[in-house]
Order: structure tokens, then sequence, then C-alpha cells
């Protein structure tokens, strides 16, 4: 009795775990790209000092980035963090790294997103800002927004070319983000005291934001490329190989499932006559 | 009667050999690309290639970057040209005509700039391997150069390796707006279908410059 137990057992293993090798194969094939998501760090506050800017991963006291004098005007690229919870410090330039901070913030990274974190505002109500940045366009067009950090010009209007992309964008204010045809236009800020315009080329598949910033005199315009792409994704799959290293025979597991199955019969029978001639010899 | 006994247990020891090698054979024949990384055999691990090793850009308004000219993966012994490519008249991404080159889609962002940019090249010709032939068995961390007409390097790490079947070919993921430079390495692979003479996946290496 036992004797048979046993070869059952073998028998249904071996056909289990020939069945559960395609399964396994899939969670393999479908297992997401990294969890990653990005960060950049600004100062955009025109009468705050330099400052020295960290970035904590939640419940790490140890910096996982540091920027040193990051002066007014100033907008990191973006890093690849993994997506979770951080914290964004702010200190005045060359302060402790252990120092009290001047200001904080929490920041969640989820994956596949993008995020700016700025210091915003005059420096008696400087406050760190999250904007969620957009990484997508639609299809063949820009994306663009203004975010207005100029103190002496509290209020200004912005526009591309005709488009107005902001009327009225009161200071340490972002405008949302406007689909706009791609092409190299003038962008002009004007204001009740002063106008500023430059030329920007806004390619097909690219996001950009507009910084209004106080210059030495006047204003002035940073042109920010958040993300790019390709403004004409191919359409579906590509053609690379012609099958010259591709495996020959059948890939099916048919014939491995008939040997494990004649393999199971063969060692049932066996099994039972075994059995069999036990209990004869013991006169059953 | 007793004399049964050795052949039933012969049965008995011959079913579960049997079992055994049909197991075995399954899961060779079905696994094998999977449960282990293939060993580079035969190739020899080509060096990293010298020169200055420009930085991503540190400010958000970079400056633009040279078209790129050659790629070398060192540990699967990849050193190629790049020649240009566009799109075919269907709106497809063209290919290299020779398998012994790879092609950057100047659709695409440039190797360094913001975004991601594309390389493609083939796992095979119809008797051989190609440029491409051992993409697959990249994983994160390994390291992908770009050279660049001016003969600046860019330098990039594997993040993810993936395998996508072509009719479910994952656009966005690919070829979409992301913000830091990026690169896209592909190739075909999974099953060869014999009777229209394609791979039915596509594989993909995900890489970011190293900063």
């Amino acid at each position: 009795m036992k004797f048979r137990r046993t070869i059952m057992v073998l028998a249904t293993s071996a056909v289990l775990l020939g069945l559960g090798i395609p399964a396994a194969a899939a969670a393999f094939a479908s297992s997401a790209t990294t969890g990653t998501g990005w960060i950049r760090l600004a100062h955009l506050s025109p009468n705050t000092p330099a400052v020295d800017v960290y970035l904590y991963a939640f419940d790490n006291s140890t910096a996982e980035i540091v920027l040193h004098h990051v002066a007014y005007g100033t907008v990191s690229a973006y890093e690849p963090v993994a997506a979770g919870d951080y914290s964004v410090a702010m200190r005045a330039a060359g302060a402790s790294a252990t120092s009290q901070p001047v200001l904080s913030t929490s920041v969640t990274v989820a994956a596949g997103h993008a995020y700016t974190v700025a210091g915003m505002g005059p420096e008696s109500g400087l406050r760190l800002q999250v904007l969620d940045d957009d990484l997508t366009t639609p299809p063949g067009r820009a994306l663009v927004r203004v975010i207005q950090a100029s103190l002496k010009q509290q209020v200004v209007n912005v526009s591309l070319g005709s488009t107005v992309l902001a009327s009225s964008l009161k200071f340490a204010d972002v405008s949302a983000y406007q689909a706009v045809s791609p092409g190299t236009e003038t962008v002009t800020v004007s204001s009740g005291g002063g106008d500023a315009s430059e030329s920007v080329t806004l390619a097909v598949g690219t996001v950009h934001t507009l910084v209004v910033l106080d210059g030495a005199s006047g204003l002035e315009i940073d042109n920010l490329e958040d993300a790019s792409g390709s403004g004409q994704p191919p359409l579906g799959g590509v053609e690379t190989g012609f099958g010259g290293t591709a495996p020959h025979g059948p890939a099916s597991p048919a014939p491995w499932l008939a040997v494990i199955a004649a393999g199971s019969l063969l060692a049932l029978t066996g099994g039972l006559r075994l059995r069999r001639s036990r209990q004869l010899r013991a006169g059953v | 009667m007793p004399a049964r006994r050795p052949a039933a247990a012969l049965a008995l020891a011959a079913g579960l050999v049997v079992i055994a090698g049909g197991t075995a054979g399954l899961l060779l024949t079905r696994h094998s690309t999977l449960a282990v990384r293939p060993v580079a055999a035969g190739v020899a691990a080509l060096p990293a290639p010298t020169g200055p090793i420009v930085a991503p850009p540190q400010s958000a308004t970079p400056k633009p970057v040279a078209r790129p000219a050659s790629l070398t993966i060192p540990l699967i012994g990849v050193q190629t040209r790049l020649i240009t490519l566009g799109l075919t008249a269907v709106g497809q991404l063209q290919v290299p005509s020779s398998t012994s080159v790879a092609g950057w889609y100047t659709g695409s962002p440039r190797p360094g700039a913001i975004g991601p940019a594309v390389i493609v090249g083939h796992i095979d010709s119809v008797t051989g391997p190609g440029v491409f032939f051992r993409l697959s068995q990249l994983r994160p961390g390994d390291k992908v150069y770009v050279r660049r007409t001016d003969g600046t390097l860019v330098e990039f790490r594997v993040t993810s390796v993936q395998t996508y079947p072509k009719d479910r070919f994952p656009t966005d993921a690919v070829y979409g707006p992301v913000p830091d430079p990026e690169l896209r390495l592909i190739t075909c692979g999974g099953a060869f279908d014999a009777a229209t003479g394609h791979y039915l996946s596509n594989v993909v290496v995900y890489a970011t410059e190293v900063s």
C-alpha cells in the first residue's frame, strides 16, 4: 500500500511539475519594468540666498542626493529614484548636514512619474512646492507650462506666438500644461513694468517648462526641456531577425509529457505487481 | 511467483527513471533560456572604450549633443558603427539592411540628450548570428557605450531587459517621453515562425545614462 502511494505521489508530482513550468515562464516574462520615478530640485525664490538641497529616502537619515550652493534660478537635471516616499530639505548654503533645515517637505514618487520640488515665494514666505510634471504629449504636439518666479514683476502674461500660455499669472504660481503645435516660436512675457521675449524651439513629443525669472536688468525666460520622446513613434514591433539561429524542431512539450506518462504507467504497473507478489507471499 | 519480483521491481525502477528523464527533457527544452543566464561562450568581452565620458546635463537646459556614430557593449562583444534609420512607408521602424550593423532611429532623441534614444539591430541572418545575437543576455547594471560623431563618449547602465510579443509591443514605454537621457536597444526574440519568416517577440533593453 505504502509503495503504491509513493508511486502515485511521484507520478503526480512529475506531471504537475511539467505543467507548472509554462506558468513560471509567463510570470518571468511579464515582470514589470523597474519601478523608477524622477525628481529634480529647484531654487525659484528671487530674494532667498543660495541653499544646499538634500533629498532623503523615507526613514533614511543619509541623503540620497545633495546639491550644494543652489542659487536662485537653478533647476537641476532629473534624477531617477526608486518609487516611494522621500523628503526634501533646504539648508543655508554651507550649513552642516545635521543642522535643522530651513524648510522641508515630503514627496511621494510614483513609478513612471516625475516631480519638481522647488523653493518658491519670497524669502519671508518661502515654501517648498512639489509639482507633478507631465510626461505625456498628445500625438503630434508639444506640451508647455509657465512658472512665474519674478518678484519684481508680480503679475505677468505669457504668450507663445499668438497662443496665450498664461494670463495674469501671479508670482510663485504655475500655469497648467498646454498642448501646442511644435516648431520655433517667440515667447513673450509682458508685465506692467517691462517685457521680455525669446525664441524657443518646441519639438514634437517634448514637454517644456518656461520659467520667468528676475534678471540683472528686467525679466529673463528660462526654457527647460522637461522630457522628450520619439515625436513620431514607429508602429508596432520591429522585424530584426531571419531565423538563422532559431532552434529547430517542435517546441511542443507533448513528447516529453508522453514520456512522463509512459514512465508513470510503467512504474505503476511494476509497483502493483510488486505489491501483489508480496500479498501472495504473505498468503493473503 | 517469486520469479516475478525482479521483473516488477525492474519495471518500477525503469518507470521512475523514465519519469525523471522526461521531466529533465521537459525542463531543459522548455526552460533552458529562462532558468540560467547563458554563458557568453566564445565571445571575448571587449574592453570598455576609452575617452572622456561626457557627464549628463546638469542644467535642465542642456546643450545639443552630436549624432551617434558607434555602439560598444563590452560584455557581449558588440562593437558596431551606427547607421541612421527612419520609418517605412507604413510607419514601421526601418531596420538595417545588413545584419552585422546596428542603426539609430533619427526620430528618437540623440544618445545623451533627454529622452529615449532608440537603437535597433538584428538577432540573426538566415545563416547565423547578427549584431544583437546576445542582446537578451544583458542584465541590469551592464554597461553600454555610445561614441558620437564629435568623439565624445556616453555611458549607459542597463536597468531592465524585457521580451514582448510583437502584437503587444509597448510603444509608450519604448518610445514615449522620459525626463532623463536613456537608451533603448531593440532586437528580435522568442519563437521563430518559419511560416512567416519572423520572430514572434521583440527583446528591449532599457538603459539610463550614468551620472
